[in-house]
């Protein structure tokens, strides 16, 4: 099962990334915990998902996120009131990676273009050549007068940040998301997914 | 939840890739690896975004094909279809641009501004100085200008225009505005705040005044670049020598200068009165009282320690304070008292 889980993960859950990021972004305060929240949500909708697929992933993901949102808040003690336009995620604008959009060459390859190139210089020789000309890392090493073990550093940590950019929505298209256009809600403390 | 904290286990879990792509792993590297992956689902995760991102970049190589140099083409030049050239020309539209509704307005008023219709959202009074305008508590107005700028008025705020061939110059008598500032580089856009000045060309910021000092002034920098200076050439020289770029909160008073850089959309929460919201992320009910009573009549009063330092968040009609102070209630020890003129809280 836990192949088909990682398949499931990766083809159906992270794709939705950049929705999932924009709304933590609008509806917790600290964006230091961003990543967090993220990490919690993930291992929430896997360990859901080793009993029973969810039909809906992206639903059950937003779920997961307000509760745990909901959760720390209690915790923290924080009265929350979120505008309606925070919780309403059936219109969002974003554009999203669809599982089919995944395999769409041309868009794919431009997201990645664009997430490479915001990687730092020396990262970004590191990972072409890796990854471009295939070569490994002793070669890599010599070639850029550092050691093996920066190599990997370097791989390491630009993979870390590929994984940030790439869900990143592809600039360029419509306008952000509006915010707080909606009323006041009554209580939006623990609330459900319509 | 785990004590492990979520940076670990990411740095442990992109160490693990990279290792496992250096092309030497052995059996044991991969019984130590078996170990870590197996321990938490938190583990997994974090692993199974990392390598979803690495195996896209296989996709590197077709990036690459045709390039005859060990390094990579400069960020941007990919020397490939059209297809790429105009998802760069997309990069650069990247920067947030705010309110598209900002566009240039008509230009053929004659008199140096205009009273247009307002937004709808208020209601304003025109004094009988036809370049005075002003707003009544809880109201906001938007006020189009000849030379295509525009102005937001906050509520219980005052303005006085004075435009001329060389500068185009507002008081801000009291409250808060927020220009957008139309380009016209042969007269600078002044703004007057007491005994000091905010100079533009094209951009926008506001500025605010009613900061409980005489002399105390907030600037939020959104778009452009703005320079604070003292009217009369003296005093905050420090702020004078500083730019003020998008994304800049400042605060002067004759104490000193406080400068925050945030993102810009952060700055623009800042700005959520715009459209009749005020936006809290973490403040003390204390901070949250005293914004919402520059909104409403009937003030907020708080008698206790404690409870000055409940901490809130979340987003609010301005004008709606019945509604932040019933889930208050709910949400809190908290018990109030309200007449006619405040709206005692205090703890239960």
């Amino acid at each position: 099962m836990s192949d088909d889980l990682e398949s499931w993960f990766k083809s159906q859950v992270l794709v939705h990334e950049a929705v999932l990021m924009r709304f933590l972004a609008r509806a917790w305060p600290h964006r230091d915990d961003l990543t967090e929240l993220r990490q919690e949500a993930y291992t929430r909708i896997c360990e859901a998902a080793q009993h029973t697929r969810p039909n809906n992933a992206k639903a059950f993901l937003y779920a997961i996120a307000r509760h745990i949102m909901s959760d720390r808040r209690r915790r923290e003690r924080i009265v929350s009131i979120q505008a309606a336009g925070d919780t309403d995620l059936s219109n969002d604008l974003i554009e999203e990676r669809t599982p089919e959009r995944v395999v769409g060459g041309h868009q794919e390859l431009a997201r990645l273009a664009q997430a490479f190139d915001r990687l730092p210089a020396r990262c970004r020789e590191v990972i072409w050549m890796r990854r471009a000309l295939e070569l490994p890392y002793k070669e890599i090493a010599v070639r850029l007068k550092i050691g093996e073990k920066a190599v990997e550093k370097q791989i390491a940590r630009g993979n870390r940040l590929l994984a940030v950019h790439l869900a990143e929505p592809v600039v360029g298209r419509g306008e952000p998301t509006p915010r707080h256009t909606e009323d006041v809600i009554e209580d939006g403390i623990g609330e459900e997914p319509r | 939840m785990s004590t492990e904290s979520h940076q670990a286990i990411e740095e442990a879990a992109s160490d693990w890739l990279a290792r496992r792509s250096s092309g030497s792993w052995s059996s044991e590297d991969q019984r130590a690896f078996d170990a870590w992956f197996n321990q938490s689902m938190r583990h997994r995760v974090s692993y199974w975004r990392l390598e979803s991102a690495w195996e896209s970049t296989q996709r590197l190589k077709a990036l690459g094909a045709g390039i005859q140099s060990d390094r990579p083409p400069p960020p941007g030049q990919w020397n490939l279809s059209p297809f790429f050239t105009q998802c760069a020309d997309e990069e650069e539209q990247a920067a947030p641009h705010s309110s598209a509704s900002a566009n240039r307005m008509v230009r053929a008023f004659a008199a140096s501004l205009v009273l247009a219709a307002a937004v709808g959202m208020a209601a304003w009074f025109l004094w009988p100085d036809p370049n005075r305008y002003e707003t009544l508590i809880g109201a906001t107005a938007s006020l189009p200008m000849a030379d295509g700028s525009k102005i937001t008025l906050n509520t219980a705020s005052e303005i006085k225009v004075a435009m001329s061939g060389q500068e185009r110059r507002i008081e801000l008598e009291q409250g808060e505005a927020f220009f957008e500032v139309a380009k016209d580089p042969s007269r600078p856009f002044v703004v007057v705040a007491g005994d000091k000045r905010v100079i533009a060309v094209g951009t926008k910021f506001s500025v605010r005044r009613d900061l409980g000092s005489a002399d105390g002034i907030e600037v939020v920098v959104t778009e452009g670049i703005v320079r604070v200076e003292p009217v009369n050439g003296k005093g905050i020289h420090k702020l004078a020598a500083q730019p003020l770029t998008a994304g800049t909160i400042a605060r002067a008073n004759r104490g000193g200068v406080m400068i925050q850089k945030k993102d810009i959309s952060e700055a623009e929460e800042q700005l959520a009165w715009r459209s009749g919201v005020l936006i809290f992320r973490d403040s003390t009910l204390a901070d949250a009282a005293a914004e919402f009573n520059r909104y409403n009549p009937r003030k907020m009063v708080i008698e206790d320690e404690l409870t000055a330092g409940l901490r809130i968040m979340g987003s609010f009609r301005a004008t709606n304070v019945d509604a932040f102070v019933r889930l208050l209630q709910q949400g809190y020890p908290v018990e109030t008292s309200i007449d006619e003129k405040r709206i005692v809280i205090r703890a239960r």
